[in-house]
């Protein structure tokens, strides 16, 4: 228990100062991003091209720019893709750890699973938040005109289904009183629910097509300067995570000796 | 002393033997069997979804009684076919579980010489078969009620599909609805707020599915030149999720009869 305790805050504390550290220098040394100057790719001016209004461009046709600070908004990559990739990563985590509670009946695999997903719901929430102020920026307006374009934009479409995944997850395991069933219950609905990472991961890494995340950016490769903050925040917010997750084990451990010594005293005080 | 011990270790085996062998194609006819002659004699779910559904399509009668004669309700009749569906829907899956669990009749099915993937089939099955009845009832009154008789149609501006498309469209988000719902249905019957449950579980599940189904049935009712692409497109992705999420509620339902 204080091994754990420790591993945590030393993790935490690592994760913390990490994410720090990207965050100062995706503002100070990361460089800013041009359309053609640091990212060769076009495509991730384009889409932006297709959905935003002309005049809110970074370069509009008329070669006035309205858009201040091009790219500014861009900053929030760091934080962003961080945790949305860690989501996916926690849920697959969460949804393995179900499978073994479905074949070993373990109860110990089913804490896991459920604060796996607990984790998993810290960082979609994370991720929707940095997404919709990118969003706000970039793509002008989440739920006006725009938004019903961007409404069958494939990630936004299966995150926001992981989302309802997750929620409705802790939804089902408070309306199950049995223990044994809630576990059940609770591992299928999580494998049942997992089959949408694999499409929400790959689809845009397949094909450019009806989207507007620019992941071609990551495969075509990035600037030094913008990928060195992006792994260390890739690796602090990762520490944290798992910091979470190893006290929230502790915890449930705990939890369960303390029902055991409450049980335990209760036959006693019957005895007498 | 030892013989009683070792028919209680191959009581399993011993039990098989003693029942007529039934193939999986005859456990699974007698199950649709049984449920069938249940739905024959209760008629209640076909007749609370197609009511339910009737009582939708009023409440959009209302709804759209003030839209006036510009408003195309061809660019929503999709969604509002949708909806209707995903409503009337839900509540014959709630239905189709209820008695099961209430009268017991899973714990019995459990004790029968059955196979577990074999009541998942057959439950999904009638599942299907009533949602196809009820949908056989009442999607040609939406389609009369809003969608033959309106302005734009009427005028010759959009010129709808066949209708053997929109069978086709529905009968694949139908397929979808009963497998996944079946399973989800199954769960939702055993928590505290049933109806509520099944909602929750279901919706996120589908998402994917209906967002495709629209996009399918859209297709075919607003029509025009070149809605084929779109339309094959949607049937195929909407064939692929079937596929792949009925495979896993198929091998999933085994671990939640057992509990």
């Amino acid at each position: 228990m204080k091994r754990e305790l420790q591993l945590a805050l030393i993790l935490a504390i690592v994760g913390g100062l990490l994410t720090t550290i990207a965050f100062v220098m995706a503002f100070t040394t990361a460089s800013m991003q041009h359309h053609n100057t640091v990212v060769n790719a076009p495509g991730f001016i384009d889409t932006v091209y297709e959905l935003a209004p002309p005049q809110l461009q970074p370069n509009p046709p008329d070669g006035t720019v309205n858009y201040h600070n091009p790219w500014f908004s861009q900053k929030i990559f760091y934080f962003h893709v961080p945790l949305a990739q860690l989501s996916l990563l926690v849920f697959t985590i969460a949804a393995i750890f179900a499978g073994l509670f479905l074949k070993f009946r373990d109860p110990k695999y089913d804490i896991r699973s459920r604060i796996g997903m607990e984790t998993t719901l810290l960082f979609t929430i994370g991720t929707m938040i940095s997404g919709s102020m990118w969003t706000r920026a970039s793509w002008i307006n989440s739920w006006g005109e725009l938004g019903r374009v961007l409404l069958s934009e494939p990630r936004l479409v299966t995150y926001t289904v992981m989302l309802m995944f997750v929620v409705a997850y802790f939804v089902l395991r408070k309306s199950v009183e049995e223990e044994e069933k809630r576990a059940v219950y609770s591992a299928v609905f999580t494998i049942l629910a997992w089959i949408i990472v694999p499409f929400s991961f790959a689809y845009t890494r397949l094909t450019q097509e009806h989207t507007a995340h620019p992941t071609d950016v990551l495969q075509q490769g990035m600037d030094t300067s913008n990928l060195i903050p992006f792994i260390i925040a890739i690796i602090g917010m990762m520490a944290f995570g798992y910091a979470i997750y190893v006290l929230r084990v502790a915890e449930e451990r705990k939890r369960a000796q303390l029902a055991l010594i409450k049980e335990d005293i209760e036959d006693k005080l019957a005895d007498l | 002393m030892d013989a009683p011990n070792k028919d209680m270790n191959s009581s399993k085996s011993t039990a098989s033997d003693a029942l007529p062998n039934l193939s999986s194609w005859r456990q699974y006819k007698a199950l649709l069997r049984k449920d069938i002659a249940q739905e024959f004699r209760t008629k209640e779910m076909i007749t609370s979804m197609g009511l339910y559904g009737m009582l939708v399509l009023v409440i959009y009668y209302i709804a759209l009684s003030r839209t006036g004669t510009d408003f195309d309700i061809t660019t929503i009749a999709a969604g509002l076919l949708l909806l209707m569906i995903v409503f009337t829907s839900m509540l014959g899956l709630n239905r189709s579980l209820i008695h099961e669990h209430d009268q017991g009749q899973l714990e019995a099915l459990l004790l029968a010489p059955i196979d577990r993937p074999i009541i998942f089939l057959a439950k999904a099955t009638t599942n299907l078969l009533f949602l196809l009845v009820v949908q056989l009832v009442v999607v040609p009154f939406f389609y009369v009620m809003f969608v033959s008789g309106s302005m734009p149609i009427l005028m010759g501006d959009v010129t709808p599909g066949p209708w053997w498309k929109l069978a086709i469209a529905l009968l694949l988000g139908s397929i979808g609805i009963a497998g996944i719902g079946t399973l989800l249905a199954t769960i939702s019957v055993n928590t505290k707020g049933r109806d509520f449950i099944l909602a929750v579980l279901f919706i996120p599940v589908m998402f994917p599915l209906l967002l495709v189904l629209v996009a399918a049935l859209n297709a075919v009712i607003v029509g025009g030149t070149g809605y084929e692409a779109e339309f094959w497109t949607m049937c195929a992705a909407a064939l692929g999720f079937n596929a792949i999420v009925i495979a896993a509620a198929y091998g999933l339902y085994e671990f939640i009869l057992g509990v």
